[in-house]
């Protein structure tokens, strides 16, 4: 690489690594104002994640939907689309692979995985395609689609868990268990924690990859950037967004599926503590970089699952850190335009 | 002629946006009761002079006199409580609200306090329409109306408030012709009431037709101020257009050789809107190998939508494109560029690059396979970085490496960019328009020395501008577009700048 | 009478429904796609049941609530008017911070995450029982409902006579219309914006105190349930006219009435739930395939052309 592509690609880290360390110094104040020990709060909020293989594997499961939701967004933005459907995609590609799983469970590990995984993908590529066309067939739009989707998916999840494919021996809105033998291998080494970070780091790569090295990603980002120009140029601007949406979807949808098949084994009907906003707000963050996107998910992984700590350890309760990504989204889309202006 | 006959006077208006300068020592005299035309070409300045007067400007030097005493218009609303109201060329008016809604807007007749007094907005409109003679329903809702009504409403929006001084920005572009005749019935109607009218216009036969003086602005400096019935179109229009000094030119020479084959032909090509307006009125054109053919003619005649037809932006309600002796009327634009076809758009931001990728993308964009960049779907980054640091080289791309963002060049050498994009792949065909528009002295030379170097080629060029001297520094053959037709195809040898300013007016009389 | 029951069940139900549309229907108006309408809803129910609790009036909870909500609101204001936010981005960040932040004050003042539950709590008006039974059907089912319910019918006519025929309802009609032509005539497009973003907080305001105040009393984490985005969806499928958007609204309430009482039935409630989402998708996709349709180039009537 030549210095000025290295340059470039470091100063794509500056938006993340900035609001990284604006999130812990409000966080810190918030903390002081709260507690008699902000550092031992503070300690656990972000180490205690590092304290035992547990709560690392915890730590790298959260990591994962929220990275693979954060790539999805970075499509959709990429593409001049102002996806918000992030928890939709999410849950449909969960419903859809458990449903698989559970449904089909006699057949073998090497058909049910692979069909599962199919499924789950396509569920929330779909829901990435309906408001992609109706963008730009109709320019219907895509916030309020992808909105409005967000609450028919869970609805329909809903309905699903409690009544078609309820566990009933347990408590609550949850699924039977996806049969075991579909179950995704745990991180060699760290019992408890899904392979799937894997995946996410590595799609987090391919993501970079396709979108700043290859032509199909160049002709992407002018879509994007300046339609009228993609349109000027020969670019079949239409069909790149829509598989870009394709795509956007399918990663929230591959959240979905390896949240299931990796961590939760099972759909429950509230497993999402908001990760298609927190997934979407790291995107943000980090300027719609997918590698500045995997910083800032690694970070906010650290900092949901280091509350749970935080809050066994000192008086501070775990709610902080829904209050701080709140007042951070607030600000930080203040001082920063966000990557599309809305007309 | 002493002050009090003057309701306006400017004296050394001088107006510089940064670096450019917009309007050099103006002075203008607006007697009171007159109907004074500004005339002039594209970027000649008037309507920033006339900005000024709407409180939209601030001059960066002179005076403004106005009923004697001089003044400082801070903004649209000062200008509107001194007796200035202007008619903006693009409407301000809500659709879904009515006339006297309109009218009334940000000054609405309270009741009781707190209520807006419909009636009594409707009776006043109504009062007003009858003072003017404007034939309006001040019920009617504005998105209902035609071009030339909600014109009107534009107008009485400027007279509702006491306004003694009417200032209308090229009210006649967007008419059609009865429409015209209507507005200038309406014009005499309120010189007739006292009134002081201000028109833009660069239309010749609007202007014999309603003013009493008319002012001729040429790259901001007031040129000549004339008694109408004392000057002819083609007085006017040698004004406008004036003597200018050519660039590097082809224009007096003798052809090199002769032209090939018939590289791109139109024939019989129409285009309509949604509302049946015709935009392209059966044009019908060739241009050959080796050829450049200039249309001159003013913005928003017709230039934007021929260009988008030829390039596949837009399509076609009527007639036949061909390309190398092939039709392509129905061909998307990639299979326009394969059957040889480049196209420079005339609005670089717009359309012709993408602000906030880098100079090297914005270069390979349409060229990675013809330039070897593509390695299988990869780009290959050395390759595209070296082929940039080339063009940038070749044509001199002041200020750029090929990762920075190519906002951070200036006008021209954007410009560069596109152009160097669309030569790279040596088209047949390249369509240029408004070249060297917002692009620096230097620049522009390159630039047309890049397109004449084209034709020499062997390629055939179709040039679209409004700056005359450009087309006819360029240009084997020069055709006028005015009104979305093609008035006139002559040759360079035979056209004369004060003919060709004359058409592109609509000067039926220089046509003769 | 069964009649009179579901009624009162329907106009219950409605009411902060119709409250939530209003809100997002004036900011509609404004150009404003007012996601946090939710958020402030939420914000209005927490300070309601913990102002209520620690003072025991009701009318100083309400009050408390509906400022609470235009403060939010206000917020909004100034992040993206003042500090050019995204809208949508800051109103999720409204939200999340609703949420997040009624959670840490449960977690940190009270100790009950799970929610704040006084043990007593000041009642708000409620239409007297048996005073309206003169009028058959509508007046039973109008009895026992509360003052806010009133006040949030009374809200439609009162946001159209706003919008249609007061000068700054104009005037903020035509900020959301045209910017350009409002600036023209001298409308400051920021002032009225910030006029629907505070009109806007105080329906979401009376919205989260219906939903405290009126037969529960208390306060759960996540009570508004989307409720918001009802409204949202209310009003988009509405086009931002009052009236419609009301219609809309009692028309989502009945659905949700229905709802409940076809759980014993085989329609589950989930997908009667989807209806006000679904509704506005397909609603705003036909709005924009007409304006598609129009916008197509006319045929040339070839006759004999000139």
């Amino acid at each position: 690489m030549t210095a000025a592509r290295f340059k470039n690609s470091v100063r794509a880290m500056y938006a993340p690594i900035a609001s990284i360390l604006l999130t812990l110094a409000l966080g810190f104040l918030l903390v002081m104002a709260i507690t008699d020990d902000p550092l031992q709060a503070y300690r656990d909020l972000l180490f205690a994640n590092f304290d035992s293989l547990g709560s690392f594997a915890l730590f790298l499961n959260r990591a994962t939907p929220l990275t693979l939701i954060a790539l999805g967004v970075i499509f959709s933005f990429r593409a001049g689309i102002f996806n918000v459907g992030g928890e939709g995609q999410l849950y449909a590609g969960a419903i859809a692979a458990t449903v698989i799983g559970v449904t089909f469970a006699g057949l073998p590990a090497i058909v049910l995985l692979p069909l599962a995984l199919m499924g789950g993908i396509l569920a929330g590529a779909f829901l990435g395609w309906v408001p992609g066309v109706l963008k730009v067939r109709l320019a219907v739009d895509e916030v309020v689609t992808t909105l409005m989707l967000n609450i028919i998916v869970l609805l329909f999840t809903s309905y699903l868990s409690n009544q078609v494919i309820r566990d009933t021996k347990s408590y609550g809105a949850v699924s039977e268990m996806v049969p075991e033998k579909i179950w995704l291998p745990a991180l060699p080494g760290v019992p408890g924690a899904t392979s799937g970070i894997v995946v996410a780091v590595l799609l987090a790569s391919a993501t970079w990859v396709v979108l700043f090295r290859t032509v199909w990603g160049a002709q992407l980002r002018a879509s994007g950037t300046n339609l009228r120009f993609a349109n000027a140029v020969g670019i079949p601007a239409d069909q790149r967004i829509i598989v870009a949406m394709l795509i956007a979807g399918g990663l929230g949808g591959l959240a979905g599926v390896l949240y299931v098949l990796g961590i939760g084994h099972r759909f429950e009907q509230n497993f999402s503590p908001e990760y298609g906003l927190v997934g979407l707000t790291c995107a943000l963050l980090a300027r719609i970089h997918p590698i500045g996107a995997l910083a800032t998910a690694i970070f906010y992984a650290m900092m949901i699952n280091g509350s749970a700590y935080m809050q066994i350890s000192t008086d501070v309760p775990r709610s902080l850190v829904d209050l701080l990504t709140g007042l951070l989204v607030l600000l930080m889309t203040a001082r920063l335009a966000t990557p599309k202006t809305r007309s | 002629m002493t002050n009090a006959d003057h309701i306006l006077r400017l004296s050394g208006i001088s107006k510089s946006f940064g670096e450019k300068v917009a309007l050099k020592h103006v002075d203008l005299d607006v007697r009171r009761g007159e109907v004074h035309v500004i005339c002039g070409e594209n970027g000649a300045g008037k309507s920033t002079l006339m900005n000024i007067l709407a409180g939209i400007h601030q001059p960066t030097a002179g005076t403004l006199i106005l009923n004697g005493r001089e003044v400082v218009i801070s903004d649209p609303i000062e200008a509107s409580r001194l007796g200035i109201g202007m008619v903006h060329q693009h409407f301000a008016l809500v659709p879904s609200m009515s006339v006297s809604e309109n009218v009334f807007l940000g000054r609405n007749l309270r009741k009781w306090g707190v209520f807006a007094d419909k009636a009594a907005m409707v009776a006043r409109t109504r009062e007003l329409i009858a003072r003017y003679n404007f034939r309006l329903d001040p019920e009617a809702t504005v998105g209902t109306l035609s071009v030339g009504q909600r014109q009107r409403v534009e107008i009485l929006k400027a007279l509702a408030f006491n306004a003694e001084l009417l200032i209308l920005d090229e009210p006649t572009a967007v008419l059609t012709p009865p429409e015209v005749d209507e507005l200038i019935g309406v014009i005499a109607g309120l010189r007739e009431m006292g009134r002081t009218i201000l028109f833009i216009t660069h239309k010749l036969r609007e202007v014999k037709a309603v003013s009493d003086r008319v002012t001729v602005i040429r790259h901001g400096e007031s040129v000549a101020t004339h008694e109408t019935g004392s000057v002819s179109e083609a007085d006017i229009a040698r004004d406008m257009v004036g003597r200018n000094v050519f660039l590097v030119g082809r224009g007096n020479e003798q052809a090199r050789r002769p032209f090939g084959p018939t590289v791109l032909k139109l024939s019989n090509v129409s285009m309509t809107d949604s509302a049946g307006r015709l935009l392209l009125k059966n044009i019908s054109l060739e241009v050959r190998a080796g050829e450049i053919l200039g249309i001159a003619g003013v913005d928003g005649n017709g230039q934007t939508e021929l260009s988008e037809a030829i390039a596949g932006l837009r399509e076609i309600q009527a007639g036949f494109i061909e390309l190398g002796g092939r039709t392509i009327t129905e061909a998307s634009v990639p299979e326009r560029q394969s059957a040889g076809m480049g196209f420079v758009p005339e609005d670089r931001l717009d359309r012709g690059l993408s602000k906030t990728m880098s100079v090297a993308e914005n270069l390979a964009v349409s060229n990675y396979r013809r330039a070897g960049l593509k390695r299988g779907g990869y780009v290959d980054q050395d390759r595209l970085e070296a082929f940039a640091a080339e063009k940038i080289r070749e044509y001199d791309i002041r200020g750029a490496v090929p990762e920075s963002p190519v906002s951070t060049l200036s006008g021209g050498n954007m410009q560069k960019v596109v152009i160097a994009r669309e030569l790279y792949r040596d088209p047949d065909l390249l369509v240029v328009c408004q070249p060297t528009r917002g692009v620096d002295v230097g620049a522009s030379e390159f630039i047309y020395a890049r397109i004449m170097a084209a034709a020499d080629r062997g390629r055939a060029v179709l040039l679209i501008s409004s700056e005359l001297s450009e087309i006819f520094a360029l240009s084997d053959r020069i055709g006028v577009m005015y009104s979305g037709q093609l008035l006139r195809i002559i040759e360079r040898k035979d056209a004369d700048e004060v003919i060709v300013g004359a058409l592109m007016n609509g000067s039926l009389e220089a046509a003769a | 009478m069964y009649l009179s029951s579901f009624l009162a069940s329907v106009l219950e139900q409605s009411a902060p429904i119709l409250l939530a549309a209003l809100a997002a229907m004036i900011t509609l108006r404004a150009n404003i796609l007012n996601v946090a309408v939710e958020g402030m809803m939420l914000v209005a129910a927490f300070v309601a049941i913990a102002v209520g609790s620690a003072t025991d009036s009701a009318a100083l909870a309400f009050f408390a609530a509906v400022l609470a909500s235009i403060l939010m609101s206000q917020l909004l204001a100034l992040m993206t008017l003042r500090f050019s936010a995204d809208f949508i981005v800051a109103g999720l960040g409204i939200n999340l911070l609703a949420a997040g932040g009624s959670l840490f004050a449960l977690e940190w003042f009270y100790g009950t995450p799970g929610g704040l539950r006084p043990i007593t709590f000041p009642d708000i008006w409620h239409v007297a029982p048996g005073s309206l039974s003169f009028i058959p059907v509508i007046g039973p089912a109008i009895e026992r409902q509360s003052i806010i319910l009133i006040l949030a019918f009374i809200a439609i006519p009162l946001s159209a006579v706003f919008l249609y025929r007061t000068p700054t309802g104009a005037y903020l009609r035509a900020a959301g219309e045209d910017e350009h032509a409002a600036r023209a005539a001298g409308v400051s497009v920021v002032r009225m914006k910030a006029i629907s973003l505070a009109i806007s907080g105080l329906f979401a305001g009376l919205a989260g105190a219906q939903l405290a105040m009126d037969k529960l009393h208390f306060f759960l984490p996540e009570m508004t349930s989307g409720r918001g985005f009802i409204g949202l969806a209310a009003t988009l499928f509405g086009g931002g006219h009052p009236w419609v958007t009301a219609a809309a609204s009692l028309l989502f309430g009945f659905f949700g009435a229905l709802g409940d009482r076809l759980q014993a039935f085989s329609l589950p409630s989930q997908f009667v739930l989807m209806m006000p989402y679904i509704a506005a998708i397909v609603g705003l996709t036909l709005a924009r395939w007409r304006i598609h349709v129009r916008n197509r180039p006319a045929r040339i009537v070839v006759e004999g052309s000139a």
